[in-house]
């Protein structure tokens, strides 16, 4: 080959590489990327799809969001997003109804969360589920949620409240998991692998829109301060006030592709305590020494728990150890309980505490929904050999089945800034001490 | 004779490491996966243990024969007519092995990343790419697998270890998958997926002779059969072997779930970047293979007059499949599952041939 050829060949080379890339090159400009995708049981139509996708205006007070807060109900723009809601035979027919209705391609390559509406949920996601997992835009770490009420009403109600930007506050909506333990953070990929196993059932985050109609009036004068208690909430129903609407609030749970019942915010911490997803939160409990009064705990999780599984006359037992670390945030009472001599007291108790919320936990996922959310199946099938023999025994089935002890640790390591409490001093004391350690 | 050049036991190394480990990148996951369940990660462990007793069959056969390689091999025991025959059939293996190579390599590049690219031009600009490494001939495509070796290990090895909040390796029970009859059976049978390096008795006069030949084809397939089994341990602790066996590139799959803020997410990019340097040196090479064999078995001097010819019939076998279960059910089982019946059985023949009618060859040369 000569000098001349070498060199065309040279420049048919250059040429032809980047040009492959042109069939799928799509501008930025031609597309909008969905933030949010629901899904509500539809009317006259198999489903009915949400995307909220941005404005792309300048920011979000001119991108239809006039006077704070609201939204023009008719275009669905809120918050500098528009929120489009079409009935179609499925989820990816909808986005191209909603593509032919509007002059910019939606794209799902950057779609946040997953919304079910819990009607939908429950009579089964697996059709639309396969369809994003088959489908190349759809991104397999997006959050998989199940609404109270319709997926629609929620997603409009999906605003940045703080900071301009709404892609990052979905994001950071979901690290609250990890500040609070309220509710599990679910990816799509780890909720249709669950559906998939037979070692466990998935399970999604649940939420709700709070209308701010929970949080109870006082009509008496004289009434006293009512004892702290941990209460059980449903997502939607959180006494306050003010912020978001949107609330992420415990746990769905699925059989399969099925949604058959929930978790409250309490139990959904127990149950990330029991599969090791609890990094931390404060729990209150109610001071058994100065009834009225409450210790608050700061709790994290020392190590992953250990499980271990085996069988016992063929029914399944299996032993579950938790180890938590928690640091005194708050004793009400002023009972010196970080005293060495008090300290035992308050970690037995506390264990106690835990040990049975977890117990509890375990067995409304056993006996009410048979449905093995924490996925100790992996360690029943170390007592298979084979595939076979697992996938026949059908653990899912035999769930409800087995036994399974807790065994809760708890060292309490700090105190916060304190170390030693001294009772308050006013006019009653004297001979007779407020909050006095008895 | 071509003047193929030489290259040390590094260079000869990284190749093959590169070629026996680029089929992790595309189904060869998902197809041990779907027939071995949980036991896929020491089923091909068990294919490598195989591929080394056939590799140590092929030592014997090199070794009876010092100074020689491989298609001289045949000529010395089986004569001029039937070794050209048999060279031949290497020729046309290797040109059928690039062609799927490169139609599967598009498949998946459609399936994820391009998916309105005609099949036409990624194949046409790939094949393009080809032609330019073996135009150079075998010590370019060495000497370039040897620069990109590090980069696709590195890259390998980063997925890998990003990946780890992903893993749970309780997934890896039921310890037996399917059962040890199906996982030996299969895993003997995909012995296949290793038979590259029967390349490396090919070119044995360009690594200096037997000694490298032994070092490099032994630890080469040890550490590749190590890195498919850690990638697909790997692979099943993420997804468990029920989503697993979905897949069509459990590795890229793998890359799409790193995700530890919402400023480190994303890195698909760093595996498409290195399943391409790999899939571009893996069917070079069996290209320039396809090219040099039949070069051999008629005698001609210059490969190049030869590789436009040999590229438009890659291009037309690449287009044999009608569809991707085509690709993945037929031409890649055969490859990863059935090509031992060519790559190490001729061989085993030939050696036992050459023991029956007792022929050898010279000394070797110091």
């Amino acid at each position: 080959m000569n000098r001349s050829s070498k060199i065309i060949l040279i420049i048919i080379l250059i040429f032809c590489l980047p040009l492959s890339g042109c069939y799928d090159a799509a501008d930025v400009d031609e597309e909008v990327y969905a933030m949010a995708i629901g899904i509500d049981k539809g009317v006259d139509n198999a489903v009915r799809v949400t995307f909220q996708y941005p404005t792309y205006k300048d920011s979000p007070s001119s991108g239809g969001m006039k006077g704070g807060g609201g939204g023009q109900t008719e275009t669905g723009e809120v918050d500098g997003t528009l929120v489009s809601t079409v009935e179609a035979p499925s989820l990816l027919e909808g986005v191209q109804m909603l593509n032919a209705a509007g002059n910019r391609q939606i794209s799902l390559t950057h779609a946040k969360m997953l919304v079910f509406s819990e009607e939908f949920a429950r009579e089964g996601v697996g059709k639309d589920v396969e369809t994003v997992a088959r489908y190349r835009e759809a991104r397999e770490t997006m959050r998989v949620i199940v609404c109270k009420g319709k997926a629609q009403d929620f997603i409009m109600e999906n605003k940045s409240l703080i900071g301009s930007n709404l892609a990052k506050g979905i994001e950071l909506s979901f690290v609250q998991s990890q500040n609070t333990g309220y509710f599990p953070d679910v990816f799509f990929a780890n909720f249709y692998s669950n559906m998939l196993t037979p070692y466990g059932q998935p399970y999604a985050i649940y939420a709700g829109v709070n209308d701010f109609q929970h949080l109870p009036e006082n009509t008496q004068q004289d009434n006293q301060s009512p004892a702290p208690i941990e209460k059980d909430i449903q997502p939607g129903e959180t006494p306050r006030k003010g912020g978001s609407k949107e609330e992420l609030f415990g746990t769905a749970i699925f059989d399969g592709e099925k949604m058959v019942g929930s978790l409250t915010q309490n139990e959904t911490r127990f149950f990330l305590l029991g599969i090791g997803k609890f990094k931390w939160g404060s729990f209150t409990t109610g001071d058994k020494n100065k009834p009225g009064y409450a210790y608050v705990l700061d709790v994290i999780t020392a190590r992953k728990p250990q499980v271990s599984a085996h069988f016992e006359n063929g029914v399944p037992v299996i032993d579950l150890k938790v180890d938590l670390d928690a640091d005194i945030a708050a004793i009400q009472s002023r009972i010196d309980y970080e005293k060495v001599e008090n300290i035992k007291e308050l970690e037995s108790y506390t264990k106690d505490c835990f040990q049975e919320g977890m117990k509890k936990t375990i067995e409304r996922t056993q006996k009410e929904y048979n449905c093995d959310i924490f996925h100790f199946g992996k360690k029943i099938a170390g007592n298979f050999k084979t595939i076979q023999e697992l996938e026949n025994y059908n653990w899912l089935k035999h769930y409800q089945e087995a036994k399974i002890n807790v065994d809760v640790t708890v060292n309490i390591r700090r105190n916060g800034f304190f170390f030693g409490t001294r009772p308050f001093f006013s006019t009653r004391s004297g001979n007779q001490k407020e909050g006095n350690n008895q | 004779m071509i003047k193929e050049g030489h290259f040390g036991s590094a260079e000869a190394f990284c190749l093959m490491l590169v070629m026996l480990t680029t089929r992790v990148f595309y189904s060869s996951p998902l197809a041990l996966i779907k027939d071995l369940g949980t036991a896929a990660w020491y089923g091909t462990l068990l294919s490598c243990a195989v591929s080394l007793i056939f590799f140590g069959l092929l030592y014997l056969l090199m070794k009876r024969f010092p100074n020689q390689d491989l298609y001289q091999v045949y000529e010395t025991v089986t004569g001029k007519i039937i070794s050209k025959l048999l060279i031949l059939i290497f020729s046309f293996y290797f040109l059928y092995y690039a062609a799927i190579n490169v139609r599967e390599f598009t498949a998946i590049l459609k399936a994820y990343s391009m998916p309105y690219t005609p099949v036409s031009i990624l194949i046409f600009v790939f094949l393009l790419v080809v032609i330019a490494m073996t135009y150079v001939g075998l010590e370019g495509i060495v000497r370039v697998s040897y620069i990109f070796f590090y980069f696709i290990m590195c890259g390998l090895a980063m997925l890998l270890l990003l990946a780890i909040p992903a893993y749970d390796f309780n997934n890896l029970y039921p310890l037996f998958g399917y059962g040890l009859k199906e996982t030996i059976k299969i895993g003997v049978l995909r012995s296949s997926a290793y038979d590259e390096i029967v390349i490396l008795a090919i070119i044995i006069n360009s690594i200096y002779g037997l000694k490298t030949f032994k070092r490099v084809g032994f630890y080469s397939l040890i550490l590749a059969g190590l890195i498919i089994s850690v990638t697909l341990a790997c692979i099943l602790a993420a997804f468990e072997y029920t989503a697993a066996s979905e897949q069509l590139s459990g590795l890229f799959q793998l890359s799409r779930i790193i995700y530890y803020s919402r400023f480190f997410q994303r890195i698909e990019a760093i595996f498409l970047f290195i399943w391409v340097f790999a899939s571009v040196i893996t069917v070079s090479m069996a290209f320039y293979l396809a090219v040099s064999s039949y070069c051999r078995a008629f005698k001609i001097k210059n490969h190049r007059p030869l590789l436009f010819p040999f590229a438009a019939l890659a291009f037309m076998v690449a287009f044999i499949p009608r569809n991707i279960g085509e690709v993945f059910e037929i031409h890649v089982h055969f490859l990863r599952q059935d090509s031992f019946s060519i790559m190490y059985l001729i061989p085993l023949l030939v050696l036992i041939f050459a023991l029956i009618l007792g022929k050898k060859g010279g000394k070797a040369i110091e």
